[in-house]
């Protein structure tokens, strides 16, 4: 039975033009729009960021960096007990970049001051960070004696996987898009349910003998395949035509399109339950998805957002997928371990929004 | 002792406060047509829908063959057949398509699928046009498929729950022959409409409700013989109360706006003077046909249909 609903939405699916072009063309003309975005760079933000630094008691030059460090508006310095303590504190997140000022740090005798930060961040929100520290640092140590001279040198932490080469704009925009216009099935099953209802086959179904659980089954799973081919179609094409690639394990990115599917399909039954005709669904249900995207960061990744904004981005479920997807693509050896907060926040998102559904659902009406 | 095809037992239905269905026993035999006819609202829907075991009773049984619908439910869907109000179909598939995927639900394998699909589709002259999308089909050739898709997996009991709104003349009388061979063939039908003409052309008996109860139950001749009788129809301006009327004239006496319906049992003549007694003037007295409007009217207070829908045109075989 599940396979004949299966091939029956196959059949619908193919026969509807909109839903065909929202699922499969839309996210290619924003891959390609947001593609060419990001090639030609972005803008940095206008942010006060802790930076954290660590330099040995009484060192001049520590001392300087430290207090160009406090008087360059929009970073504040946060020093920390050792190098090593810099650097877990860039690995863990808590601060976006920190600074290493050895003892022997001289950049005329080939020893610069270390800048720890995640090289596998984006270039829009690493490079505008580099900038500016090098800056500070430069001013702090004297003026440049000659373009050979190197005072600030970037190195990834220990504990951060380390990017690909050559990340293309399309490493980011491929996810995002594929997420944002994946979570669109949800729109898609909600109003499969009240388009069942509309035109009584819904009643077909409840007075064939067929339990229940089954016929949400029947009218959902179509939906989590079409939702996998759609995911797998836009990864093969971004990887096939636009050159993306995957750094990570292939069998994790699986596994996390699964759960994103997932989650797609069970918002599509809390939205289902909701109630409200198919042009009501079509309607509202497409801001909150957009809504939903943006803040997750599909459109503009959350590391350009300001902080809250990104701490806010947590509470859909596409940034938790969005996060998955950038280690798997950008940071070599990615493996299901690292995505483990990605995939175990979206099976929770996709059992909080199945649990709601289901106790709202009504059968009859 | 025959075991009827569907039996309802003190069958209700409430939501909240409203009651949509207050109590119904039914039992339809095998092999019969029965006409459940009813005003909007009357709870025809609801009642089929619950025997259908589409929505849940808030009290009462239903036995579909002699199974319990509540304890063996997926025997008991196997031997009825739905044939909705909308047109329950797919629309951008084809009609084998449709045949398909409702014939997969009743665990019907592909090729009993294909085998009986042939023959539904003959029956309801769509084999020719089996691998078209539906939505190229008329209203009537709708119709016919959403017929046939109740019907593919040889149900027992077939309900047809207002099976000809909005269709052609061809496509009903194409529809009333499938019934009447349905019939013939054994099957037993439950069959909603408002259409008089309907019920009278094709149904063995009819039930009639109206506010959530089942109010008359018998043939068309015996509610007509006991309802509806030879009658007048008494126009009057002024104002005259039914019940002194009757009590005047001994007569039975009901009053709807300004018209007396009126069945005398003594005489024309006792009745005029009992109603110009009360002060009220007689502008027109009509012989009132003795047909199932008028009893239904008679039991329900009210016309079938409330709307301005025109009545259909009488099917081939309708009592004229």
């Amino acid at each position: 039975m599940i396979a004949a609903a299966i091939w029956k939405d196959i059949q619908l699916l193919l026969r509807d033009r909109g839903t065909l072009i929202s699922l499969f063309v839309l996210p290619i003309v924003f891959i390609l729009a947001f593609g060419a975005m990001f090639s030609g760079g972005g803008t940095s933000p206008d942010v006060a960021r802790p930076i954290a630094i660590w330099h040995p008691s009484a060192s001049p030059p520590g001392d300087a960096v430290e207090r160009a460090l406090a008087a360059t508006p929009g970073f504040t310095p946060q020093p920390l007990a050792s190098a090593e303590a810099v650097r877990a504190a860039v690995a863990a997140g808590a601060v976006d970049a920190g600074l290493v000022i050895a003892a022997d740090t001289d950049p005329a005798r080939g020893h610069p001051v270390e800048l720890a930060i995640d090289l596998a961040a984006p270039i829009q929100a690493r490079a505008p960070l580099t900038g500016a520290l090098t800056a500070v640092v430069t001013r702090a140590l004297g003026a440049p004696a000659g373009p050979e001279l190197v005072y600030l040198e970037a190195r990834q932490p220990p504990g951060i996987r380390k990017p690909l080469p050559d990340i293309s704009g399309f490493q980011i925009t491929v996810p995002g898009n594929a997420v944002l216009f994946g979570f669109y099935i949800a729109l898609t099953v909600a109003m499969s349910f009240a388009g069942e209802r509309r035109t009584g086959t819904w009643r077909r179904l409840l007075a064939a003998p067929v339990p229940r659980w089954k016929v949400m089954l029947a009218t959902l799973v179509p939906y989590y395949v079409i939702g996998l081919v759609q995911l797998t179609f836009l990864f093969g094409l971004g990887a096939g035509v636009f050159g993306m690639r995957v750094a990570g394990s292939i069998p994790a990115l699986a596994v996390l399109s699964m759960c994103v599917v997932a989650c797609a399909v069970s918002l599509g039954l809390l939205f289902a339950s909701l109630g409200g005709t198919e042009k009501q669904l079509g309607s509202i249900g497409s801001v909150i998805l957009l809504v939903m995207g943006l803040l997750g960061g599909c459109m503009v990744p959350r590391l350009l957002m300001p902080e809250t904004m990104r701490s806010i981005g947590h509470i859909v479920p596409h940034s938790w997928a969005l996060d998955g997807y950038y280690d798997l693509l950008v940071r070599e050896g990615t493996g299901l371990a690292d995505i483990a907060p990605s995939v175990g926040a979206l099976a929770g998102f996709a059992a909080l929004f199945a649990l709601i559904g289901l106790r709202r659902f009504r059968f009859e009406t | 002792m025959i075991t009827p095809a569907l039996q309802l037992r003190a069958l209700a239905k409430t939501y909240g406060e409203r009651t949509a269905v207050a109590g119904v026993d039914l039992d339809v035999a095998p092999g019969e047509i029965l006409g459940l006819l009813g005003p909007n609202g009357a709870g025809k829907t609801t009642t089929i829908s619950m025997a259908c075991g589409v929505v849940t009773p808030t009290r009462g049984e239903v036995m579909i063959g002699g199974l319990s619908l509540a304890r063996d439910p997926y025997g008991a869907k196997r031997r009825l057949g739905l044939v909705p109000q909308e047109l329950a179909l797919y629309e951008e598939l084809s009609a084998r398509a449709n045949l398909a995927y409702f014939g997969a639900l009743y665990g019907m394998s592909a090729a009993a699928i294909a085998t009986r699909g042939d023959w539904v589709l003959g029956v309801v002259g769509l084999a020719d046009r089996d691998r078209e999308p539906v939505k190229r089909f008329s209203g009537g050739m709708k119709r016919r498929l959403n017929l046939a898709c109740g019907l593919l997996h040889e149900p027992a009991l077939l309900v047809l729950d207002e099976p000809t709104v909005g269709v052609d003349p061809q496509s009903r009388n194409h529809i009333f022959e499938t019934v009447r061979a349905l019939r013939t063939a054994g099957m037993t039908i439950v069959y909603t409409t408002h259409y008089m003409e309907e019920v009278e052309a094709l149904c063995d008996r009819v039930a009639i409700m109206d506010a959530g109860k089942l109010i008359a139950l018998g043939t068309v001749r015996e509610l007509i013989a006991q309802h509806a009788g030879r009658g007048l129809a008494i126009e009057i301006a002024g104002d005259a109360a039914a019940a002194q009327v009757a009590a005047a004239a001994h007569a039975d006496v009901r009053r709807d706006g300004t018209t007396l319906h009126a069945t005398p049992h003594t005489g024309l003549g006792a009745l005029v003077t009992a109603i110009e007694a009360t002060g009220a003037t007689i502008t027109r007295i009509e012989s009132r046909q003795a047909t199932l409007e008028a009893a239904f009217l008679a039991l329900t207070g009210h016309a079938l249909r409330d709307d301005d829908a025109p009545a259909p045109p009488a099917p081939k075989g309708a009592t004229p």
